[in-house]
């Protein structure tokens, strides 16, 4: 579904990511694995078109799309879940998750709403609060949930469990769990590496703008240098 | 005495009202873009000249042809945005300011050539006066006030309601976020400034109505606009209304029971009073609520 | 600044070819006035006021200075009514241009700042509609004008509104023209040297085209009657306002427009009633022969009837050719400066002056003319009477005063 061939990306004259291959199969949960500025989110960024590459190919079900402008991108089925959660602050829980639903704004969104809160049902007695005032947990479960609304083909989550506190990260995982068992595609970044291989069926692991291993989630949980690195092992 | 008062908030809520026009299209522009566009009272004073000169030419009535000059507003601001404003979207603030200026010179000396020097009112027929109890309402102000109030409901449902109001709220709030959802902001770029000048055109022909249009009048509004928007929160669609009217009874007001030399000066001092006390406006800012 | 072009008169022209006779010259002047802005409305029509004299002169032989006759062009220029741009103006008709006589001048702030510097140059400086009293008051010997100081009309019209009956005024008037603080400042104390009482005195500024506040305030006051003076556009608006609010008192005021220019913001409904009491001006009904004269020749030029105070600058242009002819030169000012000063009231002029000691100009360069009530009715102003006057008693207080 989504393969990214020799990506190079760099800001300004300093090359970030040098040269990274993947590929993402249709229904499969991949994890982007790696220390703080290994270059995960910026792959990333330049996948949802927020950053131009300076060279390689990304291809979205056959299409190549890097290059192309982040609204365009998003409008094809590719949505991100971004770090830090991107509140729209000043709107209500409910609007944050219409604007999840932009892309389909022709469509009438009643179900999917109702399915996002059946998922989360923190957010129906949230609805009407604005997103700025809610919780780092209850925002994330926003950001989620925007990125449902849009019935995604591809669904980016970028550090989901950043910043928040174990317990609500162990519901992070129990979400994301369910996300993939209703087929959705996933592509997931974090650090918090033992949750993501609980979750992912495979998993890449980057270092310094390359990709230093790759394989299903259990080779990677049993590779030496995984477990020294990232599992404190 | 109470007839007075009663008639001093009337004036001072006829001149508010055009005041909130000039603001909310200034407050969505610097919401979006954050720019400050300085350019607006010009667009607004070329809005009136247009109506003029529609209702001398087809011998329309005032608010078909303030329709017509509104829809031309808002062509004049998509072209403002694509040529002027566009091409330095990622550039330093600096840049988009200094083309502020240039856009004001330009718009205000192109009125020059299009519509002369002479001054103008827009002729509007509308010459009853209804007195209620000593408090004379003329019919005029009672249509500017309206057409005002309904021009805000109309801006409010839009930004509330609809798909495109809300990509805007969005690109406000959190622009990247905005981008993956799948929202064009160049559009919605475009698009708040045709809404913003067409506005802008709104205010333009109520000016030229109830006073006239002239070079230099534009000056003073965008001035009084921009007061307003620091009174209301800089952004802030609510503190653009409530703030446009509190200058304009403010101004009335001091006018009437201070002295008539300090209308001009209240407008700065509440500046510089809500500066003082509550920085970011009586309004937070935001497009948001 | 916008460069209006020469003048060039149609008669220059056709000669300047041929300009094979040594007598036939050409004798350029500058003018100076506001074209644009809210000083237009006074500037414009002194401007073609002096085009008409000009081309009345030129078709009739010219000036005839000693042996030589002269053709007048004009070189013309918009001051904007700004002091700034005016001293740029007169910096350039003098240094560039090389021009020795400054005609038009309609407003006081511009015409002011140019007069504080004329001292000191080597022209020679014809005031129109400018009333500020410093322009003339100051006392330089080169400055001369055509219209009286407003205070000198502020007097006579304070005491024309007492003689109406009325015992409380309500004023409201610009606040920082001097022509217009003067002159009521005079009528104020005057009103009440006949008894009467200023209940208010609300003012505005130059931008200002709302006086709503102002005049609600004064009408909770309930004064007999209003005094309303200022710029004839700011004016106009008042009365539009005044109107709105219910006010059916008497209204007077002070601004000197045509009936055209008021119309153009109020309606004549608005305008019904009120009074304008200003020097008598340009009317053909108050004045004699010339006037009729001017008016066709003026309509028949710029299909337009004459403002008021156009004709303040139509004199000019005979008052500057009778003193070149006294002179007997165009280049000595020091002689046209005197030949202005012993003037006697040329014959070809508009207005009714009053001459001081059998001159028209007094010691301080000033003229004076008779003062008028002129009235709003059915859409024109009507001449209703003339307000008494005593130009020998203003000229001798006038020369004791400098601002």
């Amino acid at each position: 579904m989504l393969a990214v061939t020799d990506l190079r990306i760099a800001y300004g004259k300093t090359e970030v990511v040098h040269g990274v291959s993947f590929d993402v199969a249709a229904g499969e949960c991949i994890a982007l694995i790696g220390a703080n500025g290994a270059g995960k989110s910026t792959i990333l960024k330049a996948i949802c078109g927020l950053i131009p590459p300076s060279s390689g190919d990304i291809r979205f079900e056959g299409r190549s799309i890097g290059g192309l402008p982040g609204h365009a991108v998003a409008r094809l089925g590719i949505c991100m879940c971004p770090e830090g959660r991107q509140m729209f602050p000043e709107m209500t829980v409910l609007e944050n998750l219409q604007l999840g639903a932009y892309r389909r704004r022709s469509e009438d969104i009643s179900g999917t709403i109702d399915e996002v809160m059946t998922l989360f049902p923190r957010l129906r007695e949230r609805a009407s609060q604005l997103a700025g005032t809610l919780s780092g947990g209850e925002q994330e479960m926003v950001a989620i949930g925007r990125a449902l609304m849009a019935k995604p083909r591809l669904c980016i989550f970028d550090e989901p469990s950043l910043g928040l506190a174990p317990k609500v990260v162990d519901e992070i995982e129990e979400t994301l769990m369910k996300i993939k068992n209703l087929g959705v595609t996933i592509l997931l970044v974090e650090q918090a590496v033992s949750m993501a291989l609980r979750v992912a069926d495979r998993a890449y692991v980057l270092e310094a703008g390359e990709v230093v291993a790759s394989g299903t989630s259990q080779e990677i949980s049993n590779d030496s240098r995984v477990q020294s690195a990232y599992l404190g092992g | 005495m109470l007839v007075d008062l009663l008639q001093q908030l009337f004036n001072g809520l006829v001149i508010g009202s055009i005041y909130t026009l000039v603001a909310l299209g200034l407050t969505i522009i610097f919401g979006i873009l954050g720019i400050a566009h300085f350019a607006h009272g010009s667009v607004a004073m070329f809005g009136g000249y247009l109506t003029y000169f529609l209702i001398l030419a087809l011998g329309i009535g005032v608010f078909p042809a303030m329709a017509l000059a509104m829809a031309g507003g808002a062509l004049l601001g998509v072209v403002l945005e694509r040529v002027a404003y566009y091409p330095v979207r990622n550039a330093p603030p600096i840049n988009s300011f200094i083309i502020a200026l240039g856009l004001t010179l330009i718009i205000e000396k192109s009125n020059l050539l299009l519509f002369g020097v002479d001054q103008i009112i827009v002729p509007t027929g509308f010459n009853r006066i209804f007195t209620i109890g000593g408090l004379a309402l003329p019919e005029l102000r009672i249509y500017i006030l309206l057409t005002a109030a309904a021009l805000v409901v109309a801006l409010t449902i839009l930004i509330q309601k609809s798909w495109m109001g809300m990509a805007v709220r969005a690109v406000a709030q959190n622009r990247a976020a905005a981008i993956l959802m799948g929202i064009n902001v160049h559009a919605v770029s475009m698009f708040v400034f045709a809404l913003s000048s067409a506005l802008g055109v709104a205010a333009g022909v109520l000016v030229g109505a109830l006073f006239a249009i002239a070079p230099g009048v534009s000056g003073g509004l965008v001035v009084k606009g921009f007061a307003v928007l620091i009174l209301g929160g800089l952004g802030s669609i609510p503190g653009a209304i409530v703030g446009g009217l509190v200058l304009g009874v403010s101004e009335t007001f001091a006018s009437a029971f201070v002295s008539s030399a300090y209308k001009d000066v209240i407008a700065f001092l509440l500046m510089i009073g809500v500066l003082l006390v509550k920085p970011e406006g009586i309004m937070r800012r935001s497009v948001a609520r | 600044m916008r460069r209006l072009g020469v003048l060039t008169i149609a008669a220059a022209i056709a000669f300047s070819p041929l300009a094979t006779r040594a007598a036939e010259k050409t004798l350029t002047i500058g003018v100076s006035d506001a074209l644009s802005g809210g000083g237009a409305v006074y500037g414009v029509p002194e401007k073609r006021a002096i085009d008409l004299a000009i081309e009345q002169i030129n078709a009739a032989g010219g000036i005839a200075v000693g042996k030589d006759k002269y053709k007048l062009a004009a070189i013309v220029y918009d001051d904007k009514a700004d002091p700034t741009e005016a001293t740029n103006v007169a910096r350039k008709l003098i240094d560039r241009d090389g021009v020795k006589y400054l005609l038009g001048y309609c407003c006081s702030a511009s015409t002011g700042a140019v007069a504080s510097i004329i001292g000191r140059e080597d022209a020679i400086m014809l005031v129109g509609t400018a009333g500020a009293r410093a322009i003339t008051s100051a006392g330089h010997k080169n400055v001369f004008r055509t219209r009286p100081p407003g205070d000198y009309t502020g007097d006579a019209a304070g005491r024309f509104i007492a003689s109406q009956g009325v015992k409380r005024l309500g004023v409201v008037a610009a606040r920082d023209v001097a022509l217009f603080t003067q002159y009521r400042d005079a009528l104020i104390k005057a009103f009440e040297s006949e008894g009467g009482k200023v209940v208010a005195v609300e003012t505005f500024g130059g931008q200002d085209r709302d006086m709503t506040a102002q005049l609600t305030k004064v009408r909770g006051l309930e004064p007999d009657a209003y005094f309303i003076s200022g710029y004839v556009e700011q004016v106009a608006f008042a009365h539009r306002q005044a109107h709105e609010l219910g006010i059916k008192a008497p209204r007077f005021g002070f601004s000197g427009g045509s009936a055209a220019q008021f119309l153009r913001v109020a309606s004549a409904e608005a305008m019904e009633g009120v009074w304008d009491l200003i020097a008598i001006e340009f009317n053909a009904e108050a004045l004699g022969e010339n006037a009729k004269n001017y008016a066709k020749a003026y309509e028949a030029k710029w299909k337009e009837y004459p403002t008021p105070n156009s004709a303040f600058a139509y004199d000019q242009v005979y008052v500057l050719k009778a003193a070149l002819e006294a002179a007997g030169t165009v280049d000595d000012l020091e002689a046209v400066k005197k030949a202005l000063r012993n003037l006697t009231v040329p014959k070809e002029v508009v207005l009714r002056y009053l001459p001081v000691d059998g001159k028209m100009f007094d010691p301080k360069g000033q003229a004076y003319i008779s003062n008028g009530a002129f009235q709003f009715r059915n859409g024109n102003w009507v001449f209703v009477k003339e307000l008494p006057s005593d130009a020998a008693a203003y000229s001798k207080f006038f020369q004791t005063v400098r601002d």
